[in-house]
Parts: C-alpha cells; sequence; structure tokens
C-alpha cells in the first residue's frame, strides 16, 4: 500500500530534481564567478599603477601611451568634477581606467594617506598634521561659501558681525534685523563637512558657539532646508548656491559685508569665504597619477570645472 | 439589551477608523509614486535608459548605472537565497525548534535585520574591499548586500516553511518519503509563497541602499567590464544627483521613476512565475 502511493510522488520527484538542479547550478555560477574573479584581483590595482611608476610621462603631454588603473577618493563636492575630468583622461588614453569614489574630504585624506586610493580629494586646505605626514594638496579650483536665505526673506544684506551675531544666537528674532517679528531659524552644516569648516574658519567661530535650529548634510540639503523655510538662515557652496537660484529655488544669496557672490570677486580673492579644492598626494605623485594630476590642472580643464559651478585657477 | 446599540455603534467606529486608516495608507503611497512618475517620467526616454551619465548625471542617461544595478542585485541574491532559504530550511526541518542553539540563532538573526545599514557598508568596506581585497566593486557591494539581507530571507522563509501544517510532515514520514523529498515536493511549494516575499523584500532594500554601496561597489558609472570594476547603482545615483549635484534633480527624479518601475515589474513577474511553478507542481503530484 505504501509503495503503491508513494511510486507517483517519487517518479514525480526525477523531473522536480532537475529543475532544482538547474537553479542550484546557477546559483554556484554565480558563486564561482564572483570568487574565482576575486582571485583574480589578487595583485591589486595599486600595483598596477606602481608597476608604471617607473614611466615618467613628458609633463603635460598626452602622446606617451599610459596605462593602468588610477583610483580617486574624498570629497563629494570634488566627486562629481573629477568624474567629468576622470571621463575626458580615459577617451585621451583609451588603456586607463580612473575610479573616482566619493565619501568626504577626511575619506578622501585618510585614504590617500593610508594607500587606499592613489590620490585624495578635498575640499579644504590641508591642515599642518596632515602636511607633516606627507601628504601634497594640489589645487584644482576653488569654492564659496555664501550665505543664503529664502526668497521671501526681506533683507538683502549682512556685515561679518550681523553673521556671527545670527549665528551664536545674539540675534535670535528677524525684527532685530529690520525683518518681520519671527524667530530665525540656523541652517548649520554637521561636523565634517568641509563648508562647515570654511564658514567657521572665515568667522573665527567654534562650531559649540553655533545654536543650531537644522543640521544639514550636503548643499542640496541645506538648500532645500532654506527654500521650504521662509525663517531659515544657512550657508551652502557658491556654485550650488549660484545654479539653484538660476533655476528659480526660492532661495536668495546675501552679500556679506557689501561684497557680492560672483565668479570675478571670487576670482580677484575680494569674495573671502572660500575654500580650495585639492587632489591630495602622498608625496609628489609618480607615472600614472602624475599624468592624471597635470592633465586636471590643465587650462583645458577651466569648461568642466565652471560646468560644475566652481571658479578656477588662475596663475 | 441595552447593549446591543452601543456595540453596533463600536462596531461601526471600528469600522470607519479601519477605512479611514486604510485610506491614509492608500493615499501616501499613491501620493508618493504619483509624484515620482509625474516628476521623472517626461525626462524617460529609450536614449536616457541606454547612454551613459553625462555633466555629472545632468545629462545624458542611466544605461551603465542600470547595468551595475543589476549586477550587484544578481550577485546579493545569487549569494543570499540559496544561503537564507538554506539555513531556514535547516532551522526549521533539521534542527530542534525548542533547542538552545536555534533559539539563539533565531534571536541574532532578529538582532542583524535591525542593524542599520551603514553598519553592513562598513563591515562590507572592511572585510570585502580591503581584507579581500576585492576593493571598490560589483562583487564587494552584493556581497554586502546579501549579508544585509540575508536574515530577512532567513526569517521570511523560516516562517513561511513553520506555516505549513505538521500534518503534512507526518503524513509524508507515515508514507516513509524521506525528509529531503518531502522538504522539495511538499514543504518548499507550500512555503513558497513566504520565500517569494522574502526574496522581494530584500531585492527592495537591496535596491533601495545608498549608504553600504557608497562605500563598497562605488560611484564609477563607466560600463563595468566585470564584477571587479567599481559600478554606481541606481539609488547610489539618485542619492548624488538628489543631494550632491547643483540641477541634478530633475534627473533624479527620472531616475527614480525607472527605479520604481524596476521594481514593480520585478515584482509582478516573481509573483506571476512563483504561482505558475506552483501550479504546475501541483498538477504534476495530484
Amino acid at each position: 500500500m505504501i509503495e503503491s502511493l508513494s511510486n507517483p510522488l517519487l517518479s514525480a520527484n526525477a523531473q522536480g530534481w532537475s529543475l532544482c538542479r538547474g537553479g542550484c547550478a546557477v546559483m554556484c555560477a554565480v558563486l564561482a564567478v564572483t570568487f574565482l574573479s576575486g582571485c583574480g584581483a589578487e595583485p591589486d590595482s595599486q600595483a598596477v599603477v606602481r608597476d608604471n611608476g617607473d614611466i615618467e610621462p613628458a609633463r603635460g603631454s598626452g602622446n606617451l601611451k599610459l596605462s593602468g588603473k588610477l583610483v580617486l577618493t574624498g570629497s563629494s563636492t570634488v566627486a562629481p568634477l573629477a568624474v567629468e575630468i576622470a571621463k575626458r583622461f580615459e577617451t585621451e588614453h583609451p588603456d586607463v581606467r580612473v575610479d573616482v569614489q566619493t565619501g568626504g574630504s577626511s575619506r578622501g585624506i585618510a585614504d590617500a594617506l593610508s594607500g587606499v586610493a592613489d590620490l585624495g580629494l578635498a575640499s579644504r586646505a590641508l591642515k599642518k598634521d596632515e602636511v607633516e605626514q606627507g601628504l601634497v594638496g594640489h589645487q584644482l579650483a576653488i569654492d564659496g561659501v555664501s550665505v543664503i536665505v529664502n526668497a521671501d526673506n526681506p533683507l538683502s544684506s549682512l556685515t561679518s558681525g550681523q553673521v556671527v551675531q545670527l549665528f551664536t544666537g545674539a540675534i535670535t528674532n528677524w525684527s532685530e534685523l529690520g525683518g518681520e517679528d519671527a524667530d530665525v531659524v540656523i541652517v548649520n552644516k554637521a561636523e565634517g563637512r568641509a563648508t562647515l569648516e570654511v564658514f567657521l574658519n572665515h568667522f573665527g567661530l567654534k562650531n559649540e558657539q553655533i545654536t543650531a535650529d537644522v543640521v544639514v548634510g550636503d548643499n542640496q540639503h541645506g538648500i532645500k532646508t532654506v527654500a521650504g523655510n521662509r525663517l531659515a538662515i544657512g550657508y551652502v557652496s557658491i556654485g550650488a548656491a549660484q545654479s539653484e537660484a538660476d533655476l528659480g529655488t526660492p532661495i536668495r544669496v546675501l552679500p556679506v559685508d557689501g561684497i557680492e557672490l560672483t565668479t570675478e570677486n571670487v576670482a580677484s580673492g575680494a569674495f573671502k569665504i572660500t575654500r580650495p579644492l585639492l587632489i591630495v598626494s602622498k608625496g609628489e605623485p609618480t607615472g600614472l597619477a602624475a599624468a592624471f594630476l597635470d592633465y586636471a590642472k590643465s587650462p583645458q580643464m577651466h569648461d568642466l570645472i565652471r560646468a560644475q559651478g566652481f571658479e578656477a585657477v588662475t596663475q | 439589551m441595552r447593549s446591543q446599540p452601543r456595540s453596533a455603534a463600536a462596531d461601526a467606529l471600528t469600522r470607519t477608523a479601519g477605512w479611514a486608516a486604510v485610506f491614509v495608507v492608500l493615499a501616501v503611497s499613491g501620493w508618493l509614486v504619483g509624484s515620482v512618475l509625474g516628476h521623472g517620467l517626461q525626462e524617460v526616454s529609450w536614449s536616457f535608459l541606454t547612454s551613459e551619465p553625462l555633466d555629472a548625471g545632468r545629462n545624458g542617461g542611466i544605461g551603465t548605472v542600470l547595468v551595475s544595478t543589476a549586477l550587484v542585485l544578481s550577485v546579493c541574491l545569487g549569494i543570499a537565497v540559496p544561503l537564507g532559504v538554506g539555513a531556514a530550511v535547516w532551522l526549521s526541518e533539521f534542527a530542534r525548534p525548542s533547542s538552545r542553539p536555534v533559539a539563539l540563532i533565531r534571536r541574532s538573526l532578529d538582532l542583524l535585520a535591525s542593524v542599520p545599514s551603514i553598519v553592513f557598508g562598513l563591515f562590507g568596506m572592511v572585510v570585502f574591499c580591503q581584507e579581500l581585497r576585492l576593493g571598490f566593486s560589483i562583487a564587494a557591494g552584493g556581497l554586502t548586500l546579501a549579508c544585509m539581507i540575508l536574515p530577512l530571507v532567513v526569517q521570511t522563509t523560516f516562517a513561511g516553511l513553520r506555516s505549513v501544517p505538521d500534518e503534512l510532515r507526518l503524513g509524508a514520514a507515515a508514507l516513509a518519503i524521506s525528509r529531503s523529498t518531502a522538504l522539495r515536493h511538499l514543504l518548499l511549494p507550500a512555503a513558497l509563497h513566504g520565500v517569494v516575499v522574502g526574496v522581494m523584500l530584500g531585492l527592495g532594500r537591496a535596491a533601495a541602499e545608498t549608504a553600504a554601496l557608497i562605500f563598497t561597489s562605488g560611484y564609477v558609472t563607466r560600463m563595468p567590464e566585470s564584477l571587479l570594476d567599481s559600478g554606481r547603482t541606481v539609488s547610489v545615483h539618485i542619492y548624488d544627483l538628489a543631494m550632491n549635484v547643483p540641477g541634478g534633480e530633475a534627473r533624479a527624479y527620472a531616475s527614480a521613476a525607472v527605479l520604481l518601475c524596476l521594481l514593480l515589474i520585478v515584482n509582478v513577474a516573481a509573483a506571476v512565475l512563483a504561482d505558475r511553478w506552483l501550479r504546475h507542481q501541483t498538477a504534476r503530484v495530484s
């Protein structure tokens, strides 16, 4: 009785099994590909670059045959620009791969130091101890920080003193500056953001002194917060502020101490709340990294730099 | 007698509250989907789906990003589903459910499922990218996501298997059908719904991931040539466009609309396939 019952089940097994085995085979294949290709990676990307280390390309000339892989990590502000430069570099050197990764200036500096990345990206000047550890900063472009308010805010300009009073909580109501009778909403940047450091440095503030109502991460986050709150005041990078204002986002860039935010004022140094955008190397770069660096600093990159809302460095 | 109208009123109240809750849930999700599709769909075209991003994503398309996303998710599911289903089968069918190790494993799975994704990202960066030398790569990203969704797949499969009545197991045992045969032909088909739900939830969570992937599969928009290349997924792309690229919002919406449609298609396809497989299977047995 048992056998006659179980037989049809067992015969169904044979076919079901093959379906099951098919599935297993696919999964095994995925596993195998993942791990086998993992083993293939053993001579890692940096070794490839170091193998090319002895190739000294003629400075600024692109006719030398370059190959290998370059890894850049760091500032989320510089990363989109670096991607565009990398893409143009790759079209001129088809055997080269330049991988740009993001994660913040601190990450870029740490990765350049540890060798995880061939070059780091940073949107602030290097600190003394970082230079002492052998890091070299190569200026790629300039970015500035500008104070923004909601488009409905009647204020037309601020002095440095007023900015400090606002952000330290000495002024808490817009009526004290001639605005409406309502509380000021201070939008500050999160710890570790390069724009925060530029802002604090310029106004001689410490982060603990700032009475923040909202703490934001990226520039876009800051812009959205200020655009959505007519009592808010914050600060973001100039490129971000300008292109958003051009797009009609309801924010306004406030001149500080009467200095308007214009590309001329930034390039001439009149607009002072600025920060350098750097490519960071450990020691002087060689080989592929040096070739890329020269390329990134060449005048042919100025259109890309401006397209991302930054100012080029002109010597 | 007097309690009658009062309980009727209570019933009416409960029903109204239930309807209101359903309405709010539907309205919110409808609003979300409508807003994303409304903002995004007009930018979507064939060339948007097939070309690579230009000018930091403000122009061009998301073709290469879609390929990277598909690869990352394939690696993730290729690892997480067999491991997860296998673990759930062991927990449910071979281990004694009341034993301490099983309780411990289940407790730690609960814990693991609630770990924030950024923690998996940091873990993946250290273990897969650095220790195993995978670097920023699709493989590293997929493996990190696999770790992330593994508890989810195990839990839902386990729940699916436990919901199969014990009579089936006893019946199979009485017929001297081996455990593995019973598993293949009775228990797994009966639990298939749970498995599919688990895999879909895992897929959704994996496809939505940004934090863990920025550190592992990375930010590169070039067409990937192998699983060892870095590749940007759609969610990372949306995040970058929305938060980091001034003027990137329109393309962020377009990418979000594409992601939403793809997830919808995959969800429906999985449900249909599972249903068809199940019908096929039961037709043959009966």
